[in-house]
């Protein structure tokens, strides 16, 4: 438990304290100052039990997510040795190691996924954000032409599935197979999200739009120049939805991406995982060709830390567009 | 023509209680009370006046017809004695007799029981769980601060379930971190959290929150920014306290999301954490921890009986979208948009 | 929320690994379609004494058996016992004397439990295609779920790779009787007899193994043939030796006391051993004879007496918690952590324990009991399947790609003591590997990367045991099963593909799930008595009555 998470805990416990200091004592100008920078004018102040209940409660909250979390990343840097002293995940860190992780990095296989699933990620998001916003406003406008039908047809697919040999002989009469676009177009619209759109869109203020139709604007205008700005936060969320799916995907790559050269990144990441298998019935036999690797639990956890670490990268530059603060200015501009 | 543009909507919350601000329409909402009762307009204007509109939905209806629907013709094995390799369209057909054998099936029924326990309790108390810490966290004033836990509460998503479960076990388990803390303080060891299948609901149900309750509280966020300032300094003005101010203004802009998604999360009703059950499943037995997909997987998919997993896909469908349309139905008496309007 | 990123899930959307491949075997074991009798011989060459008359299938079919010995194992094969090799021989033979193959490129899909090698600029392709003279193009699959990709390249015909590996356990529906005959090259033409002469190396393949290949009474598969006996049961040698505990076993209850003694101190006797239950009650695979009455697995005693038994080792508190709670992906780690000291495993999880421990702590030993009767009485140790994964070829009406593609297979079938198999299992010297002061290879960086089972899964040489590496592994593993084996006995069908109809695939399911829950006590031998009756009323006599008429052919 030492280390990273008694920072972070008194980090956020540092936020009631804080309250309790401006206004209590007064001490420097500066920082009452800072905080009043965050709290609206029309906030009252907050009562101290209000205040203390909420830092508790968060910082439970965020105790409760980064132990484990912690115990993922120091197994990931430990030896095999240590993970067997310790049963498991390792708590306690000793004699940390990279070696998980330049297993995992060396021979440039895992880059090449890498790129590959960026790619797929950065074209199957785009195209799925495109067509979702499209179909969800061509059917957020109330009472317009033939939408509840299309909306049937949207719906449907969210209960009735199709097999996975169907759908494979479908990709495969395409000549799809070992295309990237398998990857992308099968999966490329989601109902769920195209109805949380249109909600969000639904929630707009009619008269604006409806202003606008009056002022002569088409409707690709209005969904340019009016809707689109004033959903940035769905739109950001919905592209962090498609975004994770498309990163996380592995079992579509399974089945159609036969040219191993072609494999996206958590397919790869997976035959990490799967090293150091006993193979049934094999005994003695030559299966276990390759020696000498980290097996096990830290080559496990390295992989499961690199399949997050890019989420973690462009995690922060979404979640900007639905954190309050941005939002403000963009409602009121 | 223009004025049917202003006037042939209705709008979404209008009918909502007097006094409080429908979502997102601050400063115009007086406008929008003015609703001119709906005038009859020709299905061949509406059509003139929605093509745009239309063509904007085609190229995801193009997608969905290609790789959804026509895949879903293969649903028709659901009434063969189907072999993939015959095919099917060549397979012979066995009328309703795949689905005599789901229904015919205590097994089966039990699953379903199970299923819907599961869900029962997980609307309960999951489900509240996002958007009361999408509240907290929201009240948090600092930025700084409320970025920080916001990227750390999403991660656990990102997690297998096999890791989640590894977890809990370490912590709760019989050799887990608990235990050894009352081992070492001279009790004996026996909380019995992870193998008591008394708990089981209680147990899964943890391991969802703490899975993905940080990830679930994104898309309310997103439903807050829509909210302007303005309505709250209004609402002070009036001498609304903070907790008026959430009953009256908060809550009211993320009700059409909370309605949304517990509609879809009915459609989910048969549709429970397949992988974490099926990893706990040794651990408390298939007595409480069978549901419809685990029943479904070992029956159709391991033992390669296509048909009975088609046939049971197809109820399960069926019952889904039934309880969709309901819950639409009913959130519509109550005033809600739901998934779609009535109009 | 539950649904905020996709679509909703779909069963069909999910692998089957996640309750690791090992259960799966149990599970895919079953193999539905028609009806089809099938069996084989007793072998000419006489390398399996099989010496139950099976009667239905034309003896001709079969390769006959004519075994190569280029080096003289340290440890003779006892009773069809797996042949230890001590020592790595100085030179090696070359037993194809020059590349079979003609320069064409051939598609292989294969399982992969390890890491993907590059494709590309791969030398050990290229090292082991230049031996071939062919180039064999891999497409590897996840092998957790291989069964999945498996059903779906089988469904699209024009996507069938040239070679196609097939694990026993990823087996489709109606394999046999549909896909077999209609998908693959019949090789009875090609290997039947002493046709087969033409390939010495497979020539060396025993007669077993090329049994559980045919399918309607036509050999199809080429074999990667698998040992007498899978699994045992192992104890942390070093430790108890630590602690002064004498591991000596005579019948159950020694097993139970002694892992109870053995338990304490954040310590655990034993993880979850019912396979071990399963060895020392005698419990057969499938079917018994009792009297003139065959007998499901599920009726006997034996199976009674075995869930019996693990009730009693779980309720004495001995079982490691996480193993109480299902969790048997970290048994290994458990074990070898000395977290628990007594385990099931397969045989192969032995030398990988040295090898992933050996490094870290010297002393690391492990040993599986010497095999005892739960009853003390005289052992009975089923011989497991013949072959666990086989490979088929496509089928192609050019004879002579046919004729090459066996050549390829001969070529890779090359025992211990061959040129081939050193580059097979080992790589290029001074690439992949280099000569340590031992001779013994040891591998390169390089090797982890590129090196992976690939031509293995297409076919392999009759199994041995030359992990040399591991000082006195292969005597102490040698010995143990040289004593095992006497102890062998061929279960009711054995080495026989036998498709039962689709209906009663599931009938065993119940069972899978009882057994769990008698050993944690939640059920009760009622439980028991109440599944077999549903069991036989729901199909199980029917399916009896099916494998009585195997057996009345026979």
């Amino acid at each position: 438990m030492s280390g990273t998470t008694p920072e972070l805990s008194s980090d956020v416990a540092v936020m009631p304290q804080d309250v309790v200091r401006d206004a209590t004592s007064g001490s420097g100008a500066p920082r009452r100052r800072r905080r009043n920078k965050y709290r609206p004018v029309w906030e009252e102040q907050p009562t101290k039990a209000g205040q203390l209940a909420k830092g508790l409660t968060l910082s439970a909250v965020v105790l409760v997510v980064l132990f484990p979390l912690w115990t993922v990343v120091i197994t990931s840097l430990s030896t095999t040795a240590a993970t067997n002293e310790a049963g498991g995940l390792v708590i306690v860190p000793h004699s940390l190691t990279f070696n998980a992780y330049a297993q995992v990095l060396s021979g440039g296989i895992v880059t090449r996924a890498a790129m590959v699933s960026v790619g797929i990620t950065a074209v199957g998001t785009t195209i799925s954000v495109v067509v979702s916003v499209l179909a969800a406003y061509g059917l957020s406008r109330p009472g317009s032409f033939a939408h509840r039908p299309i909306l049937f047809i949207f719906l449907i697919t969210m209960f009735f599935g199709a097999g996975m040999i169907p759908t494979y002989l479908l990709v495969s009469s395409l000549n799809l197979i070992d295309s990237y676009w398998a990857l992308i177009l099968p999966g490329a619209v989601s109902a769920f999200n195209v109805l949380i759109l249109r909600n969000f869109f639904m929630a707009i203020d009619a008269s604006i739009l409806d202003a606008a139709r009056i002022d002569g604007a088409g409707e690709w205008r209005i969904l340019g120049r009016i809707v689109l700005p004033m959903s940035k936060a769905v739109v950001a969320v919905v592209a962090l939805f498609y975004g994770v799916g498309y990163w996380n995907a592995f079992f579509n790559a399974m089945l159609y991406i036969n040219d191993n050269a072609k494999w996206p990144l958590q397919l790869v990441l997976r035959s990490y995982v799967l090293q150091g298998a006993t193979l049934p019935g094999s005994g003695t036999g030559q299966v276990d060709v390759a020696t000498g690797a980290v097996t096990g639990l830290p080559v496990k956890m390295a992989v499961m830390v690199l399949a997050i670490v890019p989420i973690l990268i462009v995690y922060p530059f979404i979640q900007r567009h639905f954190t309050k603060g941005v939002i403000f200015g963009a409602v009121k501009g | 023509m223009s004025d049917t543009r202003l006037t042939d909507g209705t709008v979404p919350g209008a009918d909502e209680a007097p006094g409080v601000a429908p979502a997102g329409k601050a400063p115009a909402k007086k406008k929008a009370k003015t609703v001119v009762p709906q005038r009859k307009v020709s299905w061949t204007a509406r059509l003139k006046r929605d093509r745009s509109l239309l063509l904007m939905t085609v190229p995801a209806i193009l997608l969905l017809a290609v790789f959804a629907y026509i895949p879903m013709a293969g649903n028709i094995i659901a009434w063969q004695n189907y072999s993939p390799y015959t095919g099917f369209l060549h397979s012979p057909f066995v009328g309703w007799s795949n689905f005599e054998r789901v229904f015919n099936n205590p097994a089966f029924l039990h699953a379903v029981e199970n299923t819907l326990t599961i869900t029962v309790f997980q609307l309960l108390f999951y489900f509240p769980v996002p958007i009361f810490l999408a509240l907290l966290l929201n009240s948090v004033m600092s930025p700084r601060i409320r970025t920080l836990i916001q990227s750390i509460v999403y991660l656990p998503h990102f997690f297998s379930w096999v890791l989640v479960v590894t977890v809990f076990q370490q912590i709760f388990g019989g050799a887990g971190l608990i235990n050894q803390v009352l081992v070492n303080n001279g009790g004996s060891a026996s909380v019995n959290f992870m193998t008591n299948p008394d708990t089981f609901l209680v147990l899964i149900t943890s391991q969802s929150i703490w899975k993905d309750a940080g990830w679930g509280i994104i898309i309310f966020l997103a439903a807050l920014t829509t909210i302007s300032p303005e309505l709250y300094e209004a609402s002070v003005v009036d001498g609304a306290n903070r907790w008026s101010r959430m009953w009256h203004i908060t809550l009211p802009a993320l009700r059409p999301v909370i309605v949304l998604l517990l509609i879809l999360r009915l459609g989910d009703a048969l549709t429970v954490g397949f992988e974490q059950l099926i990893l706990q499943r040794d651990a408390v037995g298939a007595d409480v921890s069978e549901v419809i997909d685990t029943y479904v997987y070992y029956q159709g998919v391991i033992y390669g009986d296509w048909s009975f997993a088609a046939a049971a896909g197809l109820v399960k469908g069926v019952v889904s979208l039934a309880l969709v349309l309901g819950a639409n139905k009913l959130a519509h008496v109550f005033g809600e948009a739901g998934v779609y309007q009535k109009s | 929320m539950n649904s905020s990123t996709t679509r909703p899930r779909r069963v069909s959307d999910f692998e089957i690994g996640r309750r690791g491949f090992l259960g799966m075997i149990a599970a895919g074991a079953a193999v539905v379609g028609v009806p089809s009798l099938l069996s084989a011989c007793t072998s000419e060459g006489g390398g399996s004494t099989a010496p139950s008359a099976q009667a239905t299938v034309s003896a001709g079919n079969l390769p006959n058996y004519y075994p190569v010995e280029y080096v003289k194992p340290d440890f003779p094969s006892v009773n069809g016992s797996t042949p230890g090799f001590s020592k790595i021989p100085a030179s090696f033979v070359q037993s194809v004397k020059t590349p079979p193959g003609s320069g064409k490129t051939f598609t292989a899909m294969t399982p992969l439990w390890g890491t993907i090698p590059p494709a590309k600029g791969n030398q050990y392709y290229d090292a082991v295609n230049g031996m071939l003279g062919s180039n064999i193009s891999f497409q590897i699959s996840d092998g957790n779920t291989y069964g999945d990709k498996l059903a779906t390249v089988l469904a699209s015909a024009k996507d069938l790779p040239d070679w196609v590996c097939v694990p026993t356990w990823n087996m489709p529906p109606r394999f046999g009787s549909e896909i077999v005959p209609n998908l693959f090259e019949d090789l009875t033409p090609y290997l039947s007899g002493d046709k087969v002469k033409d390939y010495p190396n497979l020539a060396n393949i025993p007669t077993a193994a090329w049994r559980f290949g045919v399918f309607n009474d036509k050999l199809y598969a080429l074999p990667f043939p698998g040992e007498i006996i899978t699994d045992t049961t192992f104890y942390r040698k070093d430790v108890l030796e630590k602690k002064g505990v004498d591991p000596a076993v005579k019948n159950g209850d020694d097993l139970i006391a002694l892992a109870k003694e053995l338990t304490g101190g954040g310590v655990y006797g034993a993880e979850d051993l019912w396979t071990t239950a399963t060895y020392i009650y005698a419990v057969p695979a499938k079917w018994k004879m009792d009297g003139d009455k065959l007998v499901n697995r599920v009726e006997t005693e034996e199976y009674r007496a075995a869930l019996d038994w693990t009730a009693r080792l779980f309720a004495s508190g001995s079982v490691h918690p996480d193993a109480v709670a299902g969790n048997t992906a970290e048994a290994k780690t458990r074990f070898q952590g000395g977290k628990s000291l007594i385990m099931s495993d397969g045989l192969g999880g032995w030398n990988e324990a040295l090898r992933d421990n050996l490094a870290s702590n010297p002393s690391y030993a492990q040993q599986p009991f010497p095999v005892f009767r739960a009853d003390g009485g005289k052992p009975v140790i089923f011989q497991a399947n013949p072959v666990n994964i086989f490979s088929f070829l496509k089928k192609n009406s050019d004879e002579a790609t046919i004729k090459e593609l066996l050549a390829l297979a001969n070529a890779m079938a090359a025992p211990f003591g061959t040129t081939e198999y050193d580059l097979i299992n080992n790589g290029v010297e001074g690439v992949h590997f280099t000569k340590g002061d031992d001779g013994l290879p040891v591998p390169t960086k390089l090797a982890a990367t590129e090196l992976q089972p690939t031509y293995i899964f297409l076919v392999d040489p009759p199994v041995a045991n030359t992990k040399v590496q591991y000082p006195g592994f292969v005597e102490d593993y040698s010995t143990w099963m040289a004593d095992a084996a006497k102890y062998l006995q061929e279960p009711l069908f054995f080495a026989q593909q036998i498709v039962e109809p689709a209906q009663y695939a599931s009938l065993g399911q119940p069972f899978t799930d009882l057994e769990k829950d008698i050993a944690r006590g939640r059920k009760t031998m009622k439980d028991l008595d109440a599944a077999i009756a549903t069991w036989q009323s729901s199909g199980g006599d029917q399916l009896r009555a099916f494998y009585q008429e195997i057996l009345d052919a026979q």
